[in-house]
């Protein structure tokens, strides 16, 4: 009985591991392609060689240059730390009433925050200049091609309120319960119980800002007039060009915006594990 | 009645913050593009044409009319039926006909509308509408399932996880530049793309993938030796471009909704699972009665996000398109922006645009009566 | 209570905005006559919008800079990549609403076209015609009038052209040779042939002999331009009031192509580029091309086989040769009348023999001025492609330019499309015909 059900559990297991193996695969074959091809030449691009026969290391140094890729580095970092803390910060605040608090008009608000992402950005991209245009000639600051431009419209954003929101209704009642009765006010509640709780949907709404910071194009380059403020994705654009796209810088180029924001998932990944333990809780 | 105010205060104090960004720069713009939609609009406003734009993308107004009276006549008949059947314990003949009733005429109403407003209203418009169905039904599930799939198994103990993690993220974490480009190349027309190799190495005939506008269900036909085939077969069914792009989607968004998933899966307190232990349940019970219903909110988010998400789609197709597919993968966000780039015509563009934002709205809407209710939020 | 009031302040603001928006256009001035003789130039900033790129920019900057150096009125001109040509449009779109406009910006002729529609750019002519600052008799007769024509809408001149562009018949001169002809084909006929005998006789450098053929045919409203325009025909009518593509030189053009395809001496190109890679490992005879891609069918030629190729005149049924010639313009912003004239100094300045030798060197685009082939000697005698291409410089001729066109060509790429896999002609030409009049009533 005991060996029969060993045997049964090592078979599932390997079964999973193929089908996970299989996925992975499919996952990674695109980016490993992009990633043998950022080191061909351009010939050997337009005929879909599996591999370069010599790996071409300047197409690197050339996409840096060209591509001014140390300046926009730089500018993608900043944008997207200012991006991230803005957006945390207002999605959670926003979060938590429309998760747990009673108030005439709750469901709403949450309806009308849903509505703006309902709308294609095509259409949203004139208005939102002319926002921000006007911001421009009447703050004491500059708006344009200046970072308030490049990410205060997106700390709004309907998206994390939405992710936040469906976390913290998640979380037990009896939670909420046991801390009011303590005698917590709201404020306290949400920064010293739900923020520690809430660390796995934060660092996931952190990152896909993150994400979506740096890969934006339409709007960073309608906000910014010079290469002060361009991120990296502007960056790559440079790389196609009427006559023939220069797949292997374009590659390149792809390889070294993507390699930070692996990192940052790589070390927010972990947080992923474990379920929150709540020994202590119930005493 | 003091403290009621106090919270309201409150309530309303934490979402200042977003809402003066989202009324700004969300809210703002539909109200912008609905003006702008009024009127005859190239770069700059040139005459006011109220609902003209709107008859010319949607059809003639009667045919809008008779849907929403057939429309309304079918909810009318579902209230009436609840009422009916709420009063007696067995649903009699009465409860059972006078819906039937209204049912047929209410039917044909909405057919005939449906039918008048294809021949009258905007053939770039139905079929962007028809396109991103398509995509839609074709992405959706398939993403939600296998990325549930997924998240689970990564969630409990397995070797290598951390790994599988970081792979099956990759995806959605490159440049949708470069990896649109590689789609593209991989599922070229070219006898030696990636794809094609793959098909003759499973021994199928080459495909011209992106470049085909023919519908699958066609190709299937042909490969069967089937050349007579009505029209219908080639416009009920997506073409292989449109699955090939479908494909690359799948591939992004499945690392997405995996994440996503696993940080709600990160989220349930594992007291939970250790009491289930304690009373002896075994995997599949722990799954359905613990682990779906306190992810079912993430679920829930995710389908929302994804519907909303797949309507509005864009760049990737944009990047995708190819003269030999034709109008197959147009989905309407095509449509808004070939309207503006095009055709310089920013008014009728943005009619195209609330169009596909009231549709959205109200299949959010629908989405939210039908499935909101299942979702389980832990009380 | 709190929430109405909230409500109510978040409806007034929305209205107030829209309010603000709506009044902002009004802020822009309207046309006011001003004489250009007394307009002094001197010390303006001039703003560059433009989607060139990597080299391209630098020869362009090297340009601009040695002009800010050089111009005796100082005035100084910054130069701004600002994406590709839709975002260029995007942009130009904002800032005519209720951004700041550039002074200079490259437009295609149908977007110009809309930006003089919206009162964002100036009819460049008054300054084409002004006794101080305009051009002599001499430097008006040195344009390639065909060029300045492309841009001029019923007597206003909406843009200037900086370059060109034109597309020719690249050919593979040693697999001609193989099959036994001196001279690329001449006429339509002639190409017919050979592209059959390329499908039956591969290149022998050729390391795929399975595949062989004469010709790649792009789906692109261009190709078909020039294989009309090569007839004698065009796609408006002579007044450019109506389009016309039920014509008995459209109908040969496709039926030639449909034929050639149906015996596949000819495919079609899936995959962009494909036809510059073929062609480079000898697999294709003909290729139908911007000049613009000079420098990658060099390098594919490299890269691949090797060998003797040149570029000739597109095959013809009319006697004198005929290109089809396009690329962007610049266009003048309305700004202040002192900076609106200053920008023309620098287009006229850039648009002189000199300036236009070294923006021809660096950018592979064609001048648009006849001297300039004075300049260039050394350039033509190192670039035989490039000055077998120069040579047709006067026998170009243009696509419609007008608004909605952009749309048109899409309608005729799915029209080749349709044709390619064996579509009846006439319905799919008088469909065309039909559906591109359409888009003409919308304006």
């Amino acid at each position: 009985m005991e060996s029969k059900s060993i045997t049964k559990r090592r078979w599932l297991l390997g079964a999973v591991y193929t089908g996970l193996s299989i996925s992975a695969v499919t996952a990674t074959v695109p980016f490993v392609w992009m990633l043998l091809a950022s080191f061909m030449t351009r010939g050997e691009t337009l005929r879909r060689v599996f591999a370069p026969s010599e790996i071409q290391w300047k197409n690197y140094l050339l996409a840096w240059e060209e591509a001014d890729f140390g300046l926009y580095f730089e500018n993608s970092l900043l944008i997207a730390a200012l991006q991230v803390s803005g957006t945390l910060l207002f999605s959670l605040l926003a979060a938590y009433p429309l998760a747990r608090m009673e108030f005439r008009g709750r469901d709403i608000v949450f309806a009308v925050i849903l509505a703006t992402l309902m709308i294609p950005e095509t259409v949203t991209m004139v208005p939102n200049f002319l926002t921000v245009s006007w911001l421009n000639r009447h703050s004491p600051f500059a708006w344009l091609n200046n970072w308030p431009a490049l990410t205060v419209p997106f700390m709004g954003s309907a998206f994390s309120i939405f992710l936040l929101r469906q976390f913290l209704r998640g979380i037990p009642l009896e939670l909420w319960d046991a801390a009011r009765i303590d005698g917590a006010g709201h404020v306290r509640f949400l920064f010293q119980i739900v923020l520690p709780l809430c660390r796995a949907p934060l660092l996931t709404v952190g990152m896909f800002t993150f994400i979506g910071s740096w890969n934006a194009l339409g709007w960073p380059l309608l906000v910014t007039n010079t290469p002060d403020w361009r991120p990296i994705s502007v960056g790559l654009l440079q790389f196609v060009s009427e006559a023939g796209a220069e797949v292997h810088l374009q590659m390149a180029g792809a390889v070294i915006a993507t390699i930070p924001v692996l990192l940052v998932y790589f070390l927010i990944q972990r947080e992923f594990t474990e379920g929150i333990s709540m020994s202590g809780l119930k005493g | 009645m003091k403290k009621d105010i106090k919270e309201e205060a409150i309530a309303w104090a934490f979402l200042l913050p977003a809402l003066v960004v989202l009324t700004a720069f969300g809210l703002f713009p539909i109200v912008y593009a609905f003006y702008v939609s009024l009127h005859r609009w190239h770069i700059k406003k040139a005459g006011f044409v109220g609902f003209d734009q709107y008859v010319r993308a949607v059809g003639d107004p009667d045919f809008v009319y008779m849907c929403l009276l057939g429309a309304a006549l079918i909810w009318l008949g579902v209230r009436l039926r609840a009422k009916l059947e709420g009063d007696g314990p067995a649903p009699s003949l009465f409860s059972r006909i006078v819906p039937f009733v209204l049912a047929l005429p209410a039917l044909w109403l909405v057919v005939r509308g449906l039918n008048g407003l294809l021949e009258t209203g905007d053939r770039q418009l139905y079929n962007g509408f028809k396109v991103t169905l398509f995509y839609s039904l074709g992405t959706i599930p398939v993403q939600l399932g296998a990325s549930m799939l997924l998240a689970y198994l990564l969630f409990k103990s397995l070797r290598g996880k951390g790994f599988f993690r970081l792979l099956f993220f990759l995806p959605y974490v490159t440049p949708v530049i470069a990896s649109a480009v590689v789609f593209r190349i991989i599922f070229s027309p070219h006898p030696s793309s990636l794809a094609n190799r793959f098909w003759a190495f499973c021994g199928l005939e080459q495909q011209r993938w992106l470049f085909e506008s023919k519908s699958v269900a066609v190709l299937l036909l042909q490969a069967c030796g089937i050349t007579d085939y009505p029209a219908w077969v080639n416009e009920c069914f997506p073409s292989l471009a449109l699955v090939s792009i479908t494909l690359y989607n799948i591939w992004v968004y499945i690392g997405y909704d995996t994440v996503i998933l696993l940080a709600g899966l990160s989220a349930i307190p594992r007291h939970y699972y250790e009491a289930a232990e304690i009373d002896g349940a075994n995997a599949w019970q722990v799954f359905r009665n613990i682990t779906l219903p306190l992810v079912s909110p993430t679920l829930f988010f995710l389908s929302m996000v994804a519907v909303i998400g797949t309507f509005k789609a864009f760049n990737h197709i944009y990047i995708m398109r190819t003269p030999g597919a034709r109008d197959s993968v147009d989905v309407v966000s095509i449509a808004i922006f070939d309207q503006i780039f095009q055709y310089q015509n920013a008014g009728y563009a943005s009619t195209l645009a609330f169009v596909l934002f009231i549709t959205i709205l109200v299949l959010t809407f629908l989405q939210n009566s039908v499935l909101g209710k299942r979702v389980f939020y832990g009380e | 209570m709190n929430k109405n009031i909230t409500r109510l302040a978040i409806g007034a603001g929305l209205m107030a905005l829209t309010y603000l928006v709506a009044c902002g256009e009004a802020e822009r001035s309207t046309t006011v006559v001003v004489d250009i003789e007394q307009v002094d130039p001197s010390s303006q900033e001039v703003v560059f919008w433009y989607q060139h790129s990597r080299q391209r920019e630098e020869a362009l900057v090297e340009l601009i800079e040695e002009y800010n150096r050089t111009n005796v009125h100082g005035i100084k001109v910054r130069g701004e990549y600002m994406g590709g040509y839709d975002d260029i449009y995007n942009k130009m779109s904002v800032a005519i609403q209720g951004g700041t406009l550039p002074q200079l910006v490259v437009a295609y002729q149908n977007q110009a076209l809309a930006y003089f529609e919206a009162d964002g750019v100036v009819d460049i002519a008054p300054y084409m015609r002004s006794k101080k600052w305009g051009l002599s008799a001499a430097e008006n007769a040195d344009f390639i009038q065909a060029f300045l024509q492309q841009d001029n809408n019923k007597g206003v001149q909406t843009g200037f052209p900086p370059n060109r562009s034109m597309e020719v018949l690249y050919y593979n001169v040693d697999w001609l040779k193989e099959l036994g002809y001196a001279r690329p084909p001449v006429t339509w006929d002639e190409f017919a042939d050979m592209c059959r005998k390329a499908k039956a006789q591969p290149f022998s450098k050729s390391t795929d002999k399975e595949h062989s053929l004469g010709f790649f045919l792009e789906l692109d409203a261009s190709r078909l331009a020039t294989m009309v325009f090569t007839r004698g025909g065009d796609f408006m009518n002579a007044d450019k009031t109506a389009y016309t593509f039920n014509t008995p030189q459209v109908r040969q053009a496709l039926q030639l192509m449909q034929d050639l395809i149906r015996e596949k001496a000819v495919d079609i190109v899936s995959e962009r580029y494909m036809d510059q890679q073929e062609f480079g490992v000898g697999k294709a005879l003909f290729a139908l091309r911007s000049t613009s891609g000079l420098p990658f069918f060099k390098s594919a030629v490299a890269d691949g086989l090797d060998f003797a190729w040149s570029v000739s005149a597109p095959p013809r049924q009319v006697d004198d040769p005929v290109v089809n010639v396009y690329g962007a313009s610049l266009s003048l912003c309305r700004t202040t009348p002192a900076q609106q004239l200053a920008t023309w100094l620098f287009v006229k300045w850039f648009t002189q023999p000199q300036q236009q030798a070294r923006w021809a060197r660096a950018s592979n685009y064609f001048p648009v001025r006849k001297s300039t082939a004075n300049e260039l000697k050394e350039y033509l005698a190192e670039n035989p492609g490039y000055a077998a291409a120069f040579k047709l410089l006067d026998y170009g001729k243009s696509e419609p330019a007008v608004q909605g066109y952009q749309g048109v060509r899409k309608m005729i790429a799915d029209a080749m499309v349709d044709i390619a896999e064996g579509g009846d002609l006439d319905d799919v030409l008088s469909n065309l015909e039909r559906q591109a009049n359409k888009t003409l009533e919308r304006f």
